[in-house]
């Protein structure tokens, strides 16, 4: 069918397995990190980005769908808790707090930024950490961002395609238009589309937690 | 629950595959607060496996420590919304607070420096793209990979970029001579004078292959060391423990053919391809039998976009798979 065609080749194949991930174990793998801290808390606080930025911003990523937007967000989070002293008095691992710090930030924000009229309330993120921490918030927190990629996933595809290119390369809708060879109007019709349907997506779980709580 | 049962539930829940009973049950689990570390470590885990995309942390610790040494104010810079009212939002202030601080921090602080010159292209899943440079060299990235490079020239000194992904490379040689050098996160560097030659630089591998010219590998934290010279058709692979081995092949330029759009199989296994897969275009792949992800094939697979790629490559393995959203599952 001429889809194969015979590669004539000496070389032994060189690729490997995939690594297996790791045991699941609540392994302490923070020792290192309190080791930095001990040291000075500059160096503390580098562990600490080297180890958990990259996650943390791909976690916010989910929620927000804007690079710049993910990057503060972690930035935020690091930065207040560097400003509060309360590292040295942590109860838990970093782990479960800058976990916990960004995706509270990163689900009032989407909350905020979703309603329909902007200006009445700014986002408060509440740091009441032990509070995002019952179960129930575990769980809209986790299925917010699911459903966010939901919706998302779900957008038609040139509509999915001038979502991403606005929200994740930052490009203003002229250049999206020409870049897509279409219309300004249709570009923004587009952008409309997908910010609504995100809005529902939002709207919906709000009545659901409403409904079961 | 048995630990493992519980952990590959909770992952598919993060990926949002649960049912609502396995809902009910983590739920449940997560009402003992004694497992919330178990269910932050997960998350970690399973984020660290499916990373959305790249942040450099080096330059969000700058950047928080500098918010941290020049803030009059700091209620100023916490704020996420973009409300007109604040003094600092007026555009002349900005601009000249930010011609400052840039000025500032170039002189002060060599990684700010760093961070002022230095600009990253990023590919996303599925997308490939030529960055050219003044000096007629160019550099082609594969799917889901950056490059940092200088952001007015490469200047009189040595061409210095880093890759994170799949790249092939043209690189001019220089009148004076300039050396080019490729650093990759495992830490090898490629030294180069003028040459062809494409870099694979993922979390499962790193790897050089050279077409034509002469490249000198060397390990960034190892300067002394003799590096290793490749010759062309030469292929050098460092495992992630880091041990480099080198072997010959006769059709280099294979290991570029997506450029244009294709994929070289060579005694590939399906587990390969999957890989391949999850790196290219951000599906997640499963393969629902050991013996089938050692099936190999041979050949040259068009690759335009991502429904044909999956396509072809269940025609030439005769099996089947199912597609929900990202997630692909081959099957006999």
């Amino acid at each position: 069918m001429g889809l194969v065609e015979k590669l004539s080749s000496s070389e032994t194949s060189l690729r490997e397995e995939r690594l297996q991930p790791e045991p699941s174990k609540v392994i302490d793998n923070e020792h290192f990190i309190r080791a930095a801290f001990a040291e000075s808390t500059g160096k503390g606080f580098e562990a600490l980005f080297r180890l958990y930025y990259q996650p943390l911003f791909s976690h916010a990523l989910r929620f927000v769908y804007t690079r710049e937007k993910a990057e503060d967000i972690v930035c935020d989070v690091f930065h207040d808790f560097w400003k509060s002293n309360t590292y040295d008095s942590m109860q838990g691992t970093f782990r479960s707090y800058l976990y916990a710090a960004v995706r509270n930030r990163a689900y009032t924000y989407v909350r905020y930024e979703l309603k329909e009229e902007k200006n009445t309330t700014s986002p408060e993120s509440s740091e009441h950490l032990s509070e995002a921490n019952n179960p129930e918030s575990l769980i809209e927190y986790d299925e917010l961002y699911q459903r966010i990629d939901q919706a998302i996933l779900q957008l038609p595809a040139q509509c999915q395609r001038v979502f991403m290119l606005s929200r994740f390369e930052g490009k203003k809708n002229k250049e999206i238009a020409t870049e897509l060879n279409l219309s300004l109007k249709t570009v923004e019709a587009h952008m409309a589309k997908a910010l609504s349907q995100l809005r529902k997506a939002i709207l919906t779980i709000t009545i659901l937690l409403q409904w079961f709580s | 629950m048995e630990d493992q049962v519980i952990k590959n539930t909770v992952h598919d829940y993060f990926a949002g595959r649960a049912t609502p009973l396995q809902k009910k049950v983590i739920e449940d689990w997560l009402k003992d607060a004694g497992n919330h570390e178990q269910y932050y470590q997960w998350l970690h885990e399973w984020e660290l496996n499916h990373l959305q995309g790249r942040a450099s942390w080096e330059d969000a610790f700058q950047r928080t420590q500098q918010m941290l040494h020049q803030e009059p104010e700091p209620e100023s810079i916490l704020q996420t919304d973009d409300t007109p009212t604040r003094w600092w939002n007026r555009t002349s202030i900005r601009l000249i607070a930010a011609v400052l601080v840039v000025a500032f921090l170039g002189v002060s602080f060599p990684a700010i420096r760093n961070l002022i010159y230095y600009q990253t292209s990023e590919t996303g899943y599925g997308e490939t793209r030529k960055i050219s440079f003044e000096d007629g060299s160019s550099v082609t990235l594969n799917a889901n990979s950056s490059l940092r490079y200088p952001r007015f020239g490469f200047g009189e000194g040595t061409r210095r970029v880093e890759l994170r992904g799949e790249a092939d490379f043209q690189i001019e040689h220089t009148p004076q001579h300039q050396p080019f050098i490729v650093s990759i996160p495992s830490g090898l560097e490629v030294n180069v004078l003028g040459t062809q030659f494409t870099v694979f630089a993922r979390s499962r591998r790193s790897q050089v292959t050279l077409r034509s010219g002469k490249v000198a590998l060397q390990m960034k934290q190892a300067p002394q060391a003799s590096p290793l010279v490749m010759k062309p058709g030469d292929l050098v692979v460092m495992n992630p423990s880091g041990k480099l081995s080198r072997s010959h092949t006769a059709h280099p330029e294979q290991y570029a053919s997506w450029k244009d759009h294709h994929l070289t199989l060579n005694r590939t296994s399906l587990r390969e391809l999957a890989s391949i897969l999850e790196e290219t275009y951000g599906f997640e792949v499963e393969i629902n039998d050991p013996e089938l992800a050692s099936r190999t094939a041979t050949g040259l697979l068009p690759a335009e976009n991502p429904e044909a790629t999956l396509e072809l490559i269940a025609e030439l393995f005769a099996i089947n798979f199912t597609r929900h959203d990202n997630r692909i599952v081959f099957k006999d």
